[in-house]
């Protein structure tokens, strides 16, 4: 897994590159903590280059969704995602819980 | 019928590989794009579930998987001796429930159920595992 990262005023886009599954979830959990400690509250995670999500992929959307919205009164927006992906969003319904994006700029204008 | 059969350590570095397989495989077999990433799916979260919950990630210790398939359907079995698990102790997830609501993980064997046209666990006296999950390409 590959992490990269743009800052665009207070939102961090987080562009991820491989497979999103229980060998890499924890780095990417790792990277976007990091920076909720430094209060960063407003993330974008674009998976256009992510050919596969497994549960331990969507454990680490989940947790920091939940905590961003909680605790720091942000939010992790997910852009771009692949359609064998969003499958899997849709198949756990949490198509219906997150705020999903066609792509990163979208994603990156709603929230101001 | 073909049929591959593979000792994996329990390390989940392998779970790309297995992917790949398990792609390779539903392809074989005559599975479209979708069916062929619901086998992905169906196989990653199995064969991740014996790897941290079965044998603990211990490298040592290792798992069969036999992937087999013929015109139209694959079967994939998983042997493992590792800890006890009553699969009808876990609890079904809400895919209608609220972020708030929803507990942390529990989807990985929801997604093999919805996935498979077929899922079997049973153990055997000597406490070996076996995870038997079948696919049929829908002629819907
Ligand atoms: N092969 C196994 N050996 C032992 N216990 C297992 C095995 N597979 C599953 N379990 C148990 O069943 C529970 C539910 O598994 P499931 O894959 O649905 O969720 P999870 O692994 O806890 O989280 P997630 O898959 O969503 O990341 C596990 O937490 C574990 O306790
Ligand atoms: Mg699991």
């Amino acid at each position: 897994m590959n992490i990269t990262e743009n800052v665009q005023g207070n939102v961090h886009q987080v562009y991820l590159e491989g497979r999103f599954d229980a060998d890499t979830a924890d780095k990417v959990e790792e990277f976007i903590r990091k920076k909720i400690k430094k209060k960063i509250s407003h993330f974008v995670l674009d998976m256009e280059n992510v050919s596969f999500i497994a549960s331990a992929g969507l454990r680490v959307v989940i947790v920091l969704a939940k905590e961003l919205r909680g605790e720091h009164k942000g939010d992790l927006y997910v852009a771009a995602l692949q359609p064998s992906v969003y499958r899997v969003f849709e198949i756990s319904g949490l198509n219906n819980v997150l705020s999903i994006f066609d792509d990163t700029e979208t994603a990156t204008q709603s929230f101001n | 019928m073909q049929r591959l059969s593979f000792d994996f350590p329990a390390d989940t570095r392998i779970l790309a590989k297995i992917g790949n397989l398990a792609a390779d495989a539903g392809r074989n077999a005559g599975f479209n794009d979708v069916g062929i990433g619901d086998i992905q799916l169906a196989i990653d979260e199995a064969c991740t579930n014996t790897i941290i919950h079965g044998l603990k990630k211990d490298p040592s210790r290792t798992f069969q998987l036999i992937i087999q398939w013929k015109t139209d359907e694959i079967e994939i079995l998983i042997h493992e001796k590792g800890e006890p698990f009553d699969p009808s102790a876990t609890r079904i997830p809400d895919p209608e429930a609220s972020l708030e609501d929803r507990p942390v993980g529990g989807l990985g064997i929801y997604f093999v159920r919805e996935l498979m046209d077929k899922v079997e666990y049973r153990t055997d006296e000597e406490g070996i595992k076996t995870l038997r999950m079948v696919k049929r390409v829908s002629k819907s």
